[in-house]
C-alpha cells in the first residue's frame, strides 16, 4: 500500500525528474511522432480559414481563426498527458504491484513523467508555430503581462484537469477490462465541447452558457482565449474559478476511486 | 513462403473460402465479449454524434465553403465514416495484431499455415462494434443523396469505382506502414500518426491548399475515398480525376504486395 509522506515525494523529485527526462530522451523518436499526432488544430484551421474567407463569423475573421487555432495547438501540447493508457496497462498486466511497493505514490511518479515531457513538446512545437506565424504574421497579438500571467495559471489548471481526468478513467481499469472505450466517449464530447474543433463563440447562446459550467471548456478554450486575447484579463477570473472548482472535484474523485481500486487490486492477490 | 502453382479459378475459389471462414471466426470472437461490445457501440454512437457537430456549426453560418454545399460536404463526411468503419473495424485490428505477433514471435504460426499470409493477416479479426460508423455513414449518405440526387448512372458508376480504388489505397498504405514493423518493431505511434492525418479526409479536399491537397490524394490517399466519389456524384469528374483516383489504388495495391513480400524475406523468425 502506498504510504508515502509528502517529504519522501519532495526528496525524490529531483531524481525522478532526471530519470523521467532521460526516459523521454531515450524514446525521442516515438515521442516526436506522438506529439505530431495532435495536428488536428492545423486541419481545423485550414477548414475555418476557408469558411471565413468571405467575411467574419461572430467576430472571427482569418487572422482571428489563425490566432485561435495556433493557441489551441500550443495549449493542447502543454496540457497533453497519456496517463490513462499507462495506468490501465499497468493495472491489467500487474506491473502496478511493483510500483505500489515503492514509497512514492504511483500517480505522483506519472505526474512527474508527464511534466518532464513538456520541454520536448515545446521544442517540437516551436518550428510549427514559427511556420504559422510566417504564413500569417497578423495572428500575433500581445495579451499583456497580466494576460500572460493568467494564461500560465489557467494552463496549469488545464494540465491538472487533463491529468486528473485521465487518472480517473485509468483507475476504472481496476473494475473494467477496457476503460479506454469509456474514455473515448469522454474524449469525443471533449473535442466538441472544449473548443477544439471550433471556437465556442460560434455555438448558439444556450450551448455557450451550459459549456461555461462544464469542465471541458476549462481544459482547453479558457487558456486559449486568454492567450489569444478573446477573454480580456479583467474578465478571466470567473472562468479560472470554474477551472479551480473542477480541479478540486476531480482530486476528490480520483482520491476515492484510487483508494477503493487499490484495495480491490490487493484483494485478488496481485 | 513459396506456394504451389495452380489454376487461377481454383485459387480464387480457395481464397474466397478462406475469406469466408476468417470473417465468420473473427465475428464470433468480436461478439463474444458482450459488455465490451455494448461499450464499443455506445462509444461509436457518441463519436458519430460528435462527427456531425462541426459540419452543423459551419453550415449554420455559411451556405457553401470552397464551393461545397451542405449536402456535398455531408456526402464527404458520410464516406469518411464508412472509411473509418473499414479502417477501425477491419484494417486496424488485423494489421495491429501483426505488430504484436512480430514482437512476441507468434507470427511464425501465421507463416506456417498453407494459405497466403497477406490474406491471413488481413482478415483474422473484425471489430463489429466499429460498424456504428458505417451505420451513421450510410444514413448521412442517404440523406445527402435524397436532397441532391446524382444526375447520371455513369456518375454513380465512376463514384463506385473511385470508392473501391480509395479503399485499396488505404489498405495498401496501412499494410506498408505495418510492414515497417519487420524493421523497427515498434510502430504503434506511426499508426496513430496516420490515423490523425486521415482525419483530414472528413472535409472536402478543396478546403485545403495546394500541396496538402496533393498529399491527401497521393501520399495518404484518403481524398480518393471521400472527396473524389462525392465529386463524381455531382458530375464534376473528368479523365484526370478518374486517372489519378484509379492510379492511386493500383499503385498502393501493387506496392503493398511488393512491400509485404520484401518484408517477409527480411523476417527472421522468433525461433531462428
Amino acid at each position: 500500500m502506498t504510504a508515502g509522506s509528502p517529504w519522501a515525494e519532495l526528496r525524490a523529485l529531483p531524481t525522478l525528474a532526471r530519470v523521467s527526462t532521460s526516459d523521454h530522451i531515450a524514446y525521442r523518436a516515438e515521442m516526436t511522432i506522438w506529439i505530431l499526432t495532435s495536428t488536428l488544430p492545423l486541419f481545423m484551421l485550414a477548414l475555418w480559414n476557408a469558411v471565413v474567407q468571405d467575411g467574419q463569423i461572430a467576430g472571427f475573421g482569418q487572422p482571428e481563426m489563425a490566432r485561435y487555432f495556433t493557441a489551441t495547438l500550443v495549449v493542447r501540447q502543454l496540457t497533453g498527458v497519456w496517463v490513462m493508457w499507462e495506468l490501465s496497462y499497468n493495472i491489467r498486466t500487474g506491473r502496478l504491484s511493483s510500483q505500489l511497493l515503492r514509497p512514492l505514490h504511483p500517480l505522483f511518479m506519472h505526474g512527474v513523467w508527464m511534466v518532464t515531457a513538456l520541454p520536448f513538446r515545446v521544442l517540437i512545437l516551436s518550428p510549427i508555430v514559427l511556420a504559422l506565424v510566417a504564413w500569417r504574421p497578423d495572428l500575433l497579438a500581445w495579451p499583456g503581462w497580466d494576460g500572460l500571467a493568467l494564461f500560465v495559471l489557467s494552463t496549469s489548471l488545464a494540465f491538472c484537469m487533463s491529468f486528473l481526468i485521465q487518472c480517473w478513467f485509468g483507475t476504472l481499469s481496476f473494475w473494467l477490462d477496457k476503460s479506454d472505450g469509456l474514455f473515448g466517449v469522454w474524449f469525443s464530447t471533449w473535442m466538441v465541447a472544449s473548443g477544439y474543433i471550433a471556437p465556442l463563440a460560434l455555438f448558439p447562446p444556450w450551448a455557450r452558457h451550459l459549456l461555461d459550467l462544464l469542465p471541458f471548456r476549462g481544459m482547453l478554450s479558457v487558456p486559449v482565449e486568454i492567450l489569444g486575447g478573446f477573454i480580456r484579463p479583467a474578465d478571466a477570473w470567473p472562468y479560472i474559478a470554474v477551472q479551480a472548482g473542477w480541479t478540486l472535484v476531480m482530486i476528490a474523485l480520483v482520491h476515492v476511486t484510487w483508494q477503493r481500486g487499490v484495495r480491490r487490486y490487493g484483494a485478488y492477490g496481485a | 513462403m513459396p506456394e504451389p502453382r495452380r489454376s487461377l479459378a481454383l485459387a480464387l475459389r480457395r481464397s474466397a473460402r478462406i475469406v469466408g471462414a476468417l470473417l465468420r471466426a473473427s465475428l464470433m470472437v468480436g461478439m463474444q465479449y458482450r459488455s465490451d461490445f455494448l461499450l464499443d457501440a455506445l462509444t461509436g454512437l457518441v463519436r458519430v454524434a460528435a462527427t456531425f457537430a462541426p459540419i452543423a456549426l459551419v453550415y449554420t453560418s455559411r451556405d457553401s465553403v470552397a464551393g461545397w454545399g451542405v449536402h456535398d460536404a455531408t456526402m464527404v463526411l458520410a464516406l469518411f465514416m464508412l472509411l473509418s468503419a473499414i479502417l477501425e473495424g477491419i484494417i486496424e485490428p488485423n494489421l495491429g495484431a501483426v505488430v504484436d505477433n512480430i514482437r512476441d514471435g507468434t507470427f511464425d504460426l501465421v507463416l506456417l499455415r498453407p494459405a497466403d499470409s497477406q490474406l491471413l493477416v488481413s482478415l483474422r479479426s473484425v471489430a463489429p462494434a466499429r460498424m456504428w460508423n458505417a451505420v451513421g455513414g450510410v444514413g448521412a449518405g442517404a440523406w445527402a443523396l435524397w436532397h441532391d440526387p446524382p444526375g447520371a448512372a455513369l456518375d454513380v458508376a465512376v463514384a463506385g469505382l473511385l470508392l473501391v480504388s480509395g479503399a485499396v489505397g488505404m489498405y495498401g498504405l496501412w499494410l506498408i506502414a505495418i510492414s515497417s514493423a519487420f524493421l523497427f518493431v515498434r510502430v504503434d505511434n506511426l499508426r496513430h500518426l496516420l490515423t490523425s492525418i486521415v482525419d483530414a479526409g472528413r472535409w472536402p479536399v478543396e478546403v485545403f491548399s495546394g500541396w496538402v491537397r496533393w498529399a491527401l490524394t497521393v501520399v495518404i490517399p484518403v481524398a480518393v475515398f471521400t472527396s473524389f466519389p462525392a465529386m463524381a456524384l455531382r458530375g464534376e469528374w473528368d479523365a484526370a480525376l478518374l486517372g489519378v483516383g484509379l492510379g492511386v489504388g493500383v499503385a498502393f495495391g501493387v506496392g503493398s504486395r511488393i512491400t509485404w513480400r520484401a518484408a517477409l524475406a527480411r523476417y527472421t523468425s522468433a525461433s531462428s
